[in-house]
This record gives structure tokens, sequence and C-alpha cells, in this order.
């Protein structure tokens, strides 16, 4: 006869750590006495746990949380390669509500946490400019959908990289994304083709930008277009990292070191 | 000695009435009669100082609510004492308010009683009470305010993973808490000279060893603004300052990051202009 409690003992049996994802307080607590602790993956340290991973965003999708999890515990050396971990997730709720077994390989390391944490831009910058590229995905400009490209970090390089389309509205500006007005003032200005430039800070450096880099032994899938080959090759050319919001699919992509690291739908937000 | 009084006055007015078999309307019209008008005043005064203090604590209660004070108080060592007796800081300050109009209440009534033989002593009880109120309130509010500066400065700080900066919110949160004891003292008469020129050493201290230790930052900070507001010089542009040549990556208030192939230089703004700037064109 098995239980329902077998369901889990199947899952978590002999794996070599736990992963919670947002747990509460008291659902720490639990874990913290084992002789293990748990590495914990949230937006903030709340739980003043030990062994931490910092979520930049909250990914709608449970594998893209995950892997980012993994990968981050990997880079602090909280698990390696080959261990199996037992991860706890909220998948329809904000509570935990899934346990998932994965392992540590080699196919989990898609680089979305090399994305947000060893790029030249703040993480905090990264985020706020996917969080304007979501928005500008749901809602497009005047209910049409609009494409936008942001080249964030090593913003010199990327200027020097790159050529007016026409008189830069940015300039003598001090606005950086995350400030409140911004995701107004850039969805006026996603009408204008060209690239937006965000430096390392955050701070909005220039738009109608034309990308000029070397084209050559960029790797992003077949199909996409001008903007996504101008965006992946820019990240090939300098240390920057490109956003880019498709006009055609709604989707929103990031690029780093010339190859595709993320994939996000706009509309799961 | 009032309420003795009209306990005397009311047996006197009832015996008569059981006696005499009149009727009830009668006795009570006697009765007051036979109080002194000056009792009922003080009565009134009384029962209209206690309605006061009530309406007092529920206006303060609300107007303190409607500011915000709880949210901006949350969490401080204050208002978790007075959570674990089963109040709140908002409640204890608006009750403080209430006591004192009825206490105030009280007094007047003894005067308008003519409490003859005490009238010296509650006369500088008087004089006395607004300033106590005020001290009390003074206390109360640095207490919270020392708290919250405390919390503000270390969740600041929280980034900072060094031991010895926990010194730095305790030192802020004793300088408020100081200068408010200061001020109720001064409040209570108290002569606080000595403790004054102690304050006024240390805030020299405090303004000396900052400006000698800012000095550098500050005069970045004045260069940083000029180049922020005028921008000689962008992101992206080739510039020399001093004997470093490189692209601008970031200019931010107190120093501008230019880099090249293979190093980062980070200068102070303060060099941009004691150097002078050289935009170099290609």
């Amino acid at each position: 006869m098995a239980t329902p409690a077998d369901l889990l003992s199947g899952l978590v049996a002999d794996v070599d750590g736990v992963f919670l994802f947002s747990p509460t307080g008291s659902t720490y607590t639990d874990f913290a006495e084992s002789d293990r602790s748990p590495v914990v993956v949230a937006a903030d340290n709340d739980v003043g746990a030990e062994r931490f991973v910092e979520l930049p965003v909250e990914f709608d999708n449970v594998k893209d949380r995950i892997r980012f999890g993994v990968e981050g515990a990997m880079d602090q050396n909280f698990c390696e390669d080959g261990d199996t971990l037992a991860c706890a997730a909220g998948v329809f709720s904000d509570g935990i509500d899934a346990v998932v077994r994965t392992t540590v390989s080699e196919s989990i390391h898609s680089g979305i946490y090399d994305l947000f944490a060893n790029s030249r831009a703040d993480p905090s910058v990264i985020r706020d400019v996917f969080e304007v590229a979501i928005e500008l995905g749901k809602k497009g400009q005047k209910g049409k959908p609009v494409g936008a490209l942001f080249v964030v970090g090593d913003a010199g390089k990327v200027m020097n990289k790159s050529r007016p389309l026409s008189y830069n509205p940015f300039e003598k500006s001090h606005v950086h994304v995350g400030d409140p007005i911004v995701n107004v003032m850039l969805k006026e200005f996603s009408r204008l083709d060209g690239a937006f430039v965000i430096s390392d800070s955050g701070k909005i450096v220039s738009a109608y930008r034309y990308l000029e880099p070397g084209a050559e032994g960029v790797d992003i899938p077949k199909g996409l277009g001008a903007r996504h080959m101008a965006g992946g090759a820019i990240t090939r050319d300098t240390n920057a990292v490109s956003i880019v919001l498709s006009e055609s699919d709604g989707l929103v992509r990031a690029f780093k070191g010339g190859s595709l690291v993320l994939e996000l739908d706009p509309e799961e937000y | 000695m009032g309420v003795l009084g009209a306990g005397a006055a009311f047996a006197q007015a009832t015996s008569p009435a059981a006696a005499g078999g009149s009727s009830p309307l009668d006795a009570a019209g006697r009765f007051v009669d036979s109080v002194p008008g000056r009792l009922w005043l003080a009565l009134a005064v009384l029962v209209l100082g206690g309605v006061l203090s009530y309406l007092v604590i529920a206006v303060n209660q609300r107007i303190l609510e409607g500011a915000g004070v709880p949210d901006s108080i949350e969490g401080t060592a204050f208002e978790r004492t007075a959570r674990e007796l089963g109040t709140s800081t908002v409640s204890i300050v608006a009750r403080i308010s209430g006591y004192f109009i009825f206490i105030l209440a009280v007094l007047v009534a003894l005067t308008v009683a003519d409490v003859g033989y005490i009238a010296q002593f509650w006369r500088r009880v008087v004089l006395f009470l607004p300033r106590l109120f005020t001290a009390v309130l003074v206390l109360i509010v640095g207490v919270v305010v020392a708290d919250k500066v405390e919390l503000l400065v270390d969740n600041r700080l929280r980034g900072v993973k060094l031991p010895e900066v926990s010194i730095l919110p305790l030192a802020a949160k004793w300088s408020v808490f100081y200068i408010a004891a200061l001020v109720a003292l001064g409040q209570l008469e108290v002569d606080t000279d000595a403790l004054v020129v102690l304050l006024a050493a240390y805030v020299f201290a405090l303004v000396l060893f900052s400006a000698l230790a800012f000095r550098d930052l500050l005069a970045s900070g004045a260069a940083g603004v000029y180049l922020l507001l005028d921008q000689p010089y962008g992101i992206g542009d080739r510039v020399r300052i001093g004997d470093t040549e490189g692209i601008v990556q970031e200019v931010d208030v107190f120093v501008t990051r230019v880099e090249t192939d293979d190093s980062e230089y980070v200068v102070p703004n303060r060099r941009a202009f004691t150097e002078g700037i050289v935009r170099v064109r290609e």
C-alpha cells in the first residue's frame, strides 16, 4: 500500500542538498536545524539564511528559477557537479507547493545566473531593464506590439561601436532606469528606431543608436530579425548585455557574449 | 472635603424628606439648594474636563494615526516595549495629553471649590505641570526618534559587513537621545550648562573631523556637480585627465570612470578640475 507520503519520499531519497525557494521563516527554521543547512533562494534574505542566493527577478517559469538558484549555488560552492538536489518551490502560489528533484549538470548551466551576477552592469540595473522590457511587451505602444533593444553596461565602448541615427533625446539628462517616470518615457521613445544604451550604473546614455558591431561568430537562433542580430553581436564585441523585445513574437530575450541566454514571455508576468 | 460636605448635605436633605413624607422632587430641590453653587461649578468643571480629555485622547490618536506615525515608528525598541505591555506609542502619547487635560481640570475644579489651604501648593503645581508634560513628550519623541535613527543608519550600513561599523548607529541613537534629554531637562529648569558645553564640544569635534576627513570628497563632489550639469565630456568620449587617457564609462558625483583596453581608472572629479580635461579626437 503506497501512501501519498511515498510520492515525496521517492523524490527526496538520498539527495545531496535541499533548496528552498522563497521560504517562510518557519519553514526555514525547521530545516536549518538539520546537519546540512538548506540553500535559500529568494529576493531578500529575510530568514537570515547562511547559504543564500539572491533572486533578482521572480522568474515565473519554475525551470528558470531553479536554474538560476542552482547556478548561483554552484558559483558560491554550495553544490557541485553531479549532486542531486531537492528543490522546494511555489509553482501555482507564492508559498511552497512543489518539490522538484534535479541533478546538477552542464545542461542546467544556461548562464542565467552569470547574466545577472557576473555582468558589468549592476544586477539591479539589469533587473530594471528586464522589467521595463516586460512591461513594454505586455502593453505595447497604443495597443500595437513594439520592439525595443536595450544595450546594458560597458556604455563607453558601446557608444564607440555605434553611431547616432538622430539627435539623442537623453543628452544632458540624468535619467536612470528604475526611476518612476522612465517606463512612460521609454515607451514613447520606443517608437524611434535604434537601440537604447544604458551605462553600468543604470543611466540612460542615449537612444536612437545604430549599432555597428562585427557580426561574425554570433550564435543566435535562425529566424530572428535584424534587431536581435545587432543586439547579439554587440555583446560579442563589448562586455555589454543586451535585452531585446521582439516586435513579431513579443518575447523578451537576453544576450551575453554573443549568445542567447534567456527567453521570457511578458504575458506570463 | 467637597465630597464629604456633599454627603453631609445629602444626609440632611434626605432625613426630613423621609420623616415629613413630602414629594421627592421637593427633597431634590432642597438638596440642590443646600449644596453651595461653587461645588456644583467645580463638579461641572470636573465632568467637562473628563469629557474633554476623553475627546483629546480620541482625536489625538486619530491625528497621529492619520499622519502615519504608527508605520514610521514600526520596529523601534520603544514601540516594541509598548506593544509588549499591550499598548502602543501612539496611545501612550494620546493618553498623556488627555491625562494632562484631566489633571488641569481637577486643579481648576479644586480652585473653583475654593479649597483654600492647599492653594499655595497647587499654584506651583499648575505652573509646573505644562513643563512636565512637555518634558515627558520631548523624552518620548526623543526615544522613538533615536530608535528610528538607529534603525535607519543600521539599514543603510547593512551592506557593509564590518563589525566596527556597528558603532555608528549606536552613536547616532545616543546623540539624538542626548539632545532630547537636554531639551527635556531644560524644560524642567534643571541646570544643564555643563551638558550643553559637552554637546558643543562633541559637535565641534564632529564637524572638524568630518571636514578634515571629507575634504577631498567634498572637493570632488563640488567638481562632480559641475561635470554633471555642464557635461564637458560624456560617456563614450575619449579623454585625458592628467596622465590617464581612455574612454569615459561613467560620470557620477564623486568619480569619473575612464577605461582603456586593459585597465579601468577611477579618477576623482577633483583631478578633472585641478589638472584639466583633454578631449582626444581621433
